[in-house]
C-alpha cells in the first residue's frame, strides 16, 4: 500500500504516456503472503520457490548421479559438465584459499552457488499477461529470510571452522589482533560479515524484482525491450550474486583458518566488487 | 533503496498488517532447515561421485598418457635396437667378408708353405737316394775295384796277389787317396764358387 504506491507514482510522470491501468497498477513490494504454523507467521511464497529451486538442484544433482554411474568411458554429458565446471572451480577455490580440498567447506560452496543460482533466476519466469505480479514466482533471494538463513549456515560453519582450526584459544585471540584496542572493531567485523552477505545478495535480488515490476507497468507493446534486456542482466546478477556468495564463503573460511595479516586484504577485495555490483 | 527502507520502517511500526521486510520471522528457521537438508543431500549423494568421477577421468587421461609415452619409447627402442640389429648385421657380414679374405690369404699361404715343404721334401728325398745310390755305388765299386785291380796287377806282374790282407790294404790306400783327391778338388771347386 504505502511504499507500494509511492513509487509508482514517484516515477509515474514519465511512465504516463504509457497509460497504466486505471484504478492505479498496484505494485506489491516487499509483501508476501503468509501463513500461520503453529502461532508463527511465515512466507508462503518464499518457501514455495525455494522448494521448488532445490527441487530444481536435487533434480540435476541426482539426474547426473544417475548419469554417472552408467559413464565408463570417461565421456560427459553436459549436465555433467556444467557441474564439473562448478564443482572444479569451487575445488579450486577451496584449495587455494585453505590448502586442501576441504570436505565440508567446498561442498557448502557449491550447494550455496547452485542453490543461490537457481533461486535467483525463478523470478525471469514470466507471468501471464495482463497479472498483477511481475513473475509467476518471486525470487526466494528476495526475501531476507531465505538469504538471512544462508549467512547463518555460513558464518556459523567458519566459525566452527575457525575454533576447530586454531583451538578455542587461538581463534579468539585472533579478535586482540594487531592490537587488543580494535577488539570491537574484530567483534563488529565478525557481525558484519553474516549481514553483508545476506543483504548484498538482498538487495541485487530485491531491485532486480522492482525493476521488473517497474517495467510491467509500461505497456506491453513497449515493455518487451526492457524487460528482455533487464532478464538478460537480470540473469547475469543472479549468477554473479551466486559466485560472490560462494566465494565469499570461501574466503571467509580462509580468513578464519589464517593469521590476521591476508584477512584485511581480503576483506578489502571483497568490499572493492560489492560495490561495482551492487549498482 | 534508502528511500525504501525509510519509507518502510514507519509502515512496519504502523503495524498494517504487513511487517518489515528486513526483520525475519518464522521463515528464516525453515528456510534453514530447507537448505541444510539440499546441503546434507547433495554432500553426501552429488558432490562425491562428480568428484570421484572427475578424479577418474583425470586419472584415465593421465593412464593413457602414460601408455602412449611408453608405447612411443618402446617404438622408439625397437627403432634403435632394429638399427642397431642392422649395423651389427653390416659389421659382421663385413667381418665375415675381412676373415673369409684372410682365410684365403691364409690357405694361399699354407699351401704355398705346403708346396714349398713338399718341394724341399722331394728334393731332400732326391738328394738321399743320390746319396744312398752314391754310397752304394762307392761301396761296389769298393769290392769289385779291388778284386779287379789285384786280378790286373797279378797278372802284370805274375805274382799272385792273392793274399787278401795285403791286397785289402793295397786297395784301400789306393781308395783313400781317391777320396782325398776327390775331396780337395771338390773344396776347392766350393770355396772358388
Amino acid at each position: 500500500m504505502t511504499f507500494a504506491t509511492v513509487l509508482p507514482q514517484a516515477i509515474g510522470g514519465f511512465l504516463a504516456a504509457g497509460g497504466g491501468e486505471e484504478g492505479g497498477t498496484n505494485i506489491e513490494i516487499g509483501h508476501h503472503v503468509t501463513r500461520e504454523w503453529f502461532g508463527f507467521t511465515v512466507n508462503i511464497d518464499t518457501i514455495s520457490s525455494t522448494v521448488i529451486a532445490g527441487l530444481i538442484v536435487l533434480i540435476l544433482g541426482f539426474v547426473l548421479r544417475s548419469r554417472l554411474t552408467k559413464a565408463d568411458d570417461h565421456v560427459p554429458s553436459k549436465l555433467q559438465l556444467i557441474w564439473e565446471a562448478v564443482v572444479s572451480e569451487v575445488n579450486r577455490q577451496v584449495e587455494d584459499n585453505l590448502g586442501k580440498v576441504h570436505p565440508y567447506v567446498a561442498p557448502l560452496a557449491i550447494a550455496l552457488f547452485f542453490f543461490i543460482l537457481f533461486a535467483n533466476w525463478l523470478e525471469l519466469i514470466p507471468s501471464k499477461l495482463n497479472d498483477d505480479s511481475p513473475h509467476l514466482l518471486a525470487a526466494p533471494t528476495a526475501d531476507t529470510n531465505l538469504t538471512y538463513a544462508l549467512a547463518a549456515v555460513t558464518i556459523i560453519s567458519v566459525w566452527a571452522y575457525g575454533i576447530r582450526t586454531k583451538g578455542v584459544k587461538g581463534y579468539f585471540s585472533h579478535f586482540l589482533q594487531p592490537f587488543p584496542v580494535l577488539l570491537p572493531l574484530n567483534i563488529l567485523e565478525e557481525l558484519v560479515k553474516p549481514i553483508t552477505l545476506a543483504l548484498r545478495l538482498f538487495g541485487n535480488i530485491f531491485a532486480g524484482g522492482i525493476m521488473l515490476a517497474l517495467i510491467g507497468l509500461i505497456p506491453i507493446w513497449a515493455s518487451w525491450a526492457p524487460n528482455i534486456l533487464w532478464k538478460a542482466f537480470d540473469m547475469f546478477i543472479g549468477g554473479i550474486q551466486a559466485f560472490i556468495f560462494s566465494l565469499l564463503t570461501v574466503l571467509y573460511f580462509a580468513m578464519a583458518g589464517a593469521g590476521h595479516g591476508e584477512h584485511d586484504d581480503e576483506h578489502e577485495e571483497a568490499d572493492s566488487k560489492t560495490p561495482a555490483l551492487a549498482h | 533503496m534508502t528511500g525504501a527502507v525509510i519509507q518502510l520502517l514507519p509502515m512496519a511500526a504502523e503495524g498494517e498488517g504487513q511487517s518489515n521486510f528486513l526483520v525475519p520471522n518464522f521463515t528464516f528457521l525453515v528456510e534453514l532447515a530447507a537448505f541444510g537438508l539440499l546441503f546434507f543431500l547433495l554432500a553426501k549423494y552429488v558432490i562425491p561421485p562428480i568428484n570421484r568421477a572427475m578424479t577418474n577421468r583425470q586419472e584415465a587421461i593421465r593412464t593413457q598418457f602414460a601408455e602412449l609415452e611408453q608405447a612411443r619409447s618402446d617404438a622408439n627402442a625397437a627403432e634403435a635396437e632394429f638399427k642397431a640389429q642392422i649395423a651389427d648385421a653390416r659389421h659382421e657380414a663385413a667381418r665375415i667378408r675381412e676373415e673369409a679374405r684372410e682365410q684365403g690369404a691364409q690357405i694361399v699361404a699354407e699351401l704355398r708353405q705346403q708346396g714349398e715343404t713338399e718341394k724341399a721334401r722331394i728334393v731332400e728325398s732326391g738328394h738321399a737316394q743320390i746319396s744312398a745310390e752314391r754310397q752304394q755305388a762307392v761301396a761296389s765299386l769298393r769290392a769289385e775295384v779291388g778284386t779287379l785291380a789285384t786280378t790286373l796287377a797279378g797278372r802284370i806282374v805274375g805274382e799272385s796277389l792273392e793274399d787278401d790282407e795285403r791286397s785289402t790294404r793295397v786297395v784301400d790306400r789306393f781308395l783313400a787317396d781317391l777320396d782325398a783327391l776327390e775331396s780337395s778338388k771338390a773344396s776347392s771347386t766350393g770355396g772358388a764358387s
